[in-house]
């Protein structure tokens, strides 16, 4: 409880620092000092400042932006394309179901962030490349989970009676079969949320993904590892955000689950 | 032997769900446990072998001879040994990869030798000693059930709890069984507590039945007894039990569904479904009177009539070959093919021909694996028959994928299907209303929705509030009867009903049953009823159609085929049929 409680508090803090983020920053992320490099923490600048004299607390504020933005992107992204495709394969079955499927475990064999780094790098970076080869790389797996979804619910009397009904495929897939595999997939979305979120931040650190400069926590992570003896607050600083994030993220989203399957179930079939 | 007092289950949050259930069993005796879902007749047994589900929690006092049963640490030396429990379903209590055996030879006590495990079967029927050294996959349901009995017996417990023992099994086969236990019972003089929802069942099995209403008991009474019941309830059961050997004018159930033990705890549980409950009913709960061999909590005992009514009326003439032909299954065959290295072939119909007429009701009865519901889904267009035909209203719907689409709206608009299970046939996430209303559009004319969704609602005999209220607001017997609706309201000619009060509790049965003979009588809908229960199809068809192994063994009109019976499966499938009357005196020991 507590914990969940703490979780949706740090969330809320991030989500209002992206919003408001030029007002509530007390420096300009940019502005360099280059008289005051790599100081502790002190009045002033609460988290001290990196090598080039930027304030660390206003780039962490100024970098929730794209530590939300793009994982949100890769989470939807990957909601939409996994759900259609696997309701597709799910329902359809035969021989679509086999190709779809021989393709995601084709696309299982590659290992994600290895391609990411390779093509990223390749084609010379940039953040919306990097969201969708992030968005590309996961899609099979959630795909494979909506549709085992589905097919634990098609062959339910349900499915039949809309069948017998009439209906046609088009309202038995998107009328009755998504609203029962709906907690799946939002449990998928926030998870792909989590790993995107990690994955852009790897990249970054590997200096793909977001361009120089721009303040962005997995980047900060790789810029100040070398001041973690003059301003250690300036690297551990973007590592405890990402990772509270992810962590309350995760939690939360076992919580929404757990109250969407339980909507419309049966408490207990004697 | 066994003497149980003032037994209470609570969960979790110390809601009641069973209260102060009292009861003896002596050596050699039989005692039924009989109650719907949610009576806590299961929970009264997993109690005394300590098997609750986690969060509950067992009080008062369960001795067995010398021994307190509940609360203990050290069950080993009790379970097993001194008191066995035999569950329920046959298909997942034997672990899959161990051989029956192995199953044996760990329950039995010191070396197990080959030999003792061949004793052991032969006593529970099993005479071919090669089956110790099969799977549980290569029984049959009622193999099965011998097994787990003889390794619940292995440490020769002086005391048998069977939880619903039969109720996954076909009738001829539950009659097997349950004449086993007896024979193992009388032999070894152990107790025995046979819990079953099916009063037929407890009354020819049982030395004494005890009824069970929402966690409390009602009655006790010896089975010879029970024709006249001291409890409204127990007669609202023996009236609800469609009789086998008339047709009755009207099916009477219980009104109203069971409910939860914790609501009722300071008053009468039965008052809000009893046709003789007073204001005093509600005021506290009754307790449990004495009245020499039998008790009763009904306060009113003595001062209320609960001789069941006589009704018959003459069954009903077929009348199908008068009629217009609506729906003609001709030679049809299925075959199953299995895919994977060794291709094995099953045949579900083996050359399947029936006919049903405008408005007519035709039943078709048989055990599981008759095809019975094969042949259901392949008149739906749910599955594609290997050869044959189907011809429905004039149109050739042998394979819905191959028709017109213009020829399968028209097929969807002739036939219409009631599943077997309420709680799978609705969409969880849909209301009531949601599900009526998209069933109505597909009848293609310019109608008023909601006014309509409220007159289907009434036909099923449901308030039309129920159109926002969810599936998982709504009791199994209300369910069945919005899947009812929702099939109605397409307006078909054939309505195929698939074992549509199989999994509902006997008192709600008749509900549904009455609205399935409405919607024939009434609207002149046909029905194509499949079901194992041969008194169920007395109430509502004309003709029937005995299926065994893919083919129709019989046919003829439904009083003839169960009055008469020619073919010997037919006789035995009718003789296996539970009758409410008691088991014979000769053979019970009645004890103190």
């Amino acid at each position: 409880m507590i914990v969940r409680a703490l979780s949706a508090f740090a969330l809320g803090l991030v989500v209002i620092a992206a919003l408001l983020g030029d007002w509530i920053a007390p420096f300009d992320p940019g502005a360099q000092d280059l008289a005051g490099t790599a100081m502790p923490p002190d009045a002033a600048h609460w988290l001290g400042t990196d090598e080039l004299g930027r304030d660390v607390l206003s780039r962490l504020i100024a970098g929730t932006r794209t530590a939300l933005l793009g994982p949100a992107l890769v989470a939807l992204g990957v909601a939409v394309l996994s759900t259609a495709i696997g309701l597709l394969a799910g329902y359809r079955g035969g021989w679509v179901d086999s190709a779809i499927m021989r393709a995601v475990d084709l696309v299982y064999a590659i290992p994600p962030l290895l391609v990411a780094i390779v093509v990223v790098g390749v084609f010379g970076g940039g953040y919306p490349l990097a969201i969708g080869v992030l968005i590309a790389l996961s899609v099979p797996a959630d795909t494979r989970m909506v549709r085992s979804a589905v097919l634990a619910q098609r062959n339910l009397a349900y499915v039949e009676a809309a069948r017998t009904v009439g209906l046609g495929r088009g309202r038995i897939l998107f009328a009755h079969l998504l609203p029962n595999v709906l907690p799946t997939v939002v449990a998928n979305l926030l998870l792909s949320f989590v790993g995107a979120l990690v994955g852009l931040a790897a990249l970054a650190f590997l200096g793909l993904g977001v361009g120089t400069g721009a303040p962005d926590w997995g980047r900060m992570l790789a810029e100040n590892k070398g001041l973690v003896d003059l301003n250690p607050a300036a690297m551990i600083g973007p590592a405890v955000l990402i990772t509270v994030v992810a962590a309350s993220v995760t939690l939360l989203g076992d919580r929404l689950y757990d109250l969407m399957s339980a909507r419309g179930r049966d408490a207990g079939r004697a | 032997m066994l003497d149980v007092r003032d037994l209470t289950v609570h969960d979790g949050r110390s809601r009641v769900l069973v209260r102060g259930v009292s009861f003896r069993v002596g050596p050699g005796e039989t005692v039924g446990l009989v109650g719907e879902s949610g009576s806590g007749k299961s929970l009264t047994a997993r109690a005394l072998v300590s098997l609750l589900p986690q969060e509950l929690r067992s009080g008062g006092s369960a001795r067995l001879d010398d021994t307190e049963l509940l609360g203990r640490k050290d069950l080993r030396g009790v379970r097993g040994h001194r008191v066995a429990l035999l569950m329920q379903d046959p298909f997942t209590m034997l672990n899959p990869l161990a051989t029956v055996g192995t199953h044996l030879v760990e329950s039995l006590p010191g070396r197990a030798d080959r030999v003792e495990v061949a004793r052991r079967l032969a006593e529970v029927g099993i005479d071919d000693p090669a089956v110790a050294g099969r799977y549980p996959f290569q029984l049959s349901g009622g193999m099965r059930q011998r097994v787990a009995l003889a390794a619940a017996l292995a440490k020769d417990p002086g005391l048998l709890i069977a939880d619903e023992p039969t109720t996954a099994l076909d009738v001829t086969t539950q009659r097997d069984v349950l004449a086993l236990l007896r024979r193992i019972q009388t032999e070894r003089r152990m107790g025995l507590v046979l819990i079953t929802h099916d009063l037929r069942v407890a009354r020819q099995a049982c030395d004494r039945v005890l009824v069970m209403y929402a966690g409390a008991l009602v009655e006790s009474a010896r089975s010879a007894d029970l024709d006249a019941p001291a409890h409204p309830y127990t007669a609202g059961l023996l009236r609800s039990v469609p009789s086998v050997t008339h047709r009755q004018p009207v099916l009477l159930g219980i009104p109203g569904s069971v409910p939860a033990a914790a609501d009722v705890v300071d008053r009468c549980p039965f008052a809000d479904r009893c046709g003789w409950a007073e204001p005093a009913c509600t005021e506290h709960a009754p307790p449990l009177v004495d009245l020499g061999d039998r008790a009763t909590a009904c306060r009113r005992h003595g001062g209320i009539d609960l001789s069941p009514p006589e009704l018959a009326e003459p069954d009903a003439e077929p009348v199908g070959d008068a009629r217009a032909t609506l729906l003609d299954v001709a030679d049809l065959v299925k075959v199953y093919r299995s895919i994977g290295l060794r291709r094995t072939e099953h045949t579900a119909l083996a050359g399947v021909s029936l006919h049903v007429g405008e408005g007519e009701s035709l039943a078709v009865v048989g055990e599981s694996g008759s095809g019975k519901t094969t042949l259901a889904r392949a008149v739906l267009g749910l599955t594609d028959p290997t050869s044959g035909r189907i011809t429905l209203g004039g149109l050739d719907v042998t394979s819905y994928r191959r028709l017109r689409s213009a020829d399968r709206a028209r097929a969807r608009r002739l036939v219409q299907c009631v599943f077997q299970d309420p709680y799978s046939s609705l969409n969880p996430a849909h209301t009531v209303g949601y599900t009526l209303a998209e069933s109505l559009r597909r009848r293609g004319e310019d109608l008023d929705v909601e006014s309509e969704v409220d007159s289907l609602l009434d036909l099923v005999g449901l308030p039309a509030s129920y159109a926002g209220r969810r599936p998982v607001a709504l009791s199994g017997g209300q369910r069945q009867r919005v899947a009812i609706a929702r099939a109605l309201a397409v307006r078909p000619r054939l309505l195929v009903c698939d074992e549509p009060v199989a999994a509902l509790d006997v008192s709600v049965q008749a509900q549904v049953l009455e609205v399935l003979r409405k919607a024939n009588r009434e609207l002149g809908i046909a029905l194509l009823f499949i079901t194992h229960d041969l008194a169920v199809a007395r109430q509502v068809t004309d003709r029937m159609v005995v299926m065994h192994r893919g083919r129709i063994v019989e046919h003829g009109a439904t009083a003839d085929v169960l009055d008469a019976p020619t073919h010997p499966y037919t006789v035995r499938l009718v003789q296996s049929v539970p009758d409410a009357a008691p088991h014979t005196e000769g053979e019970a020991h009645v004890t103190q």
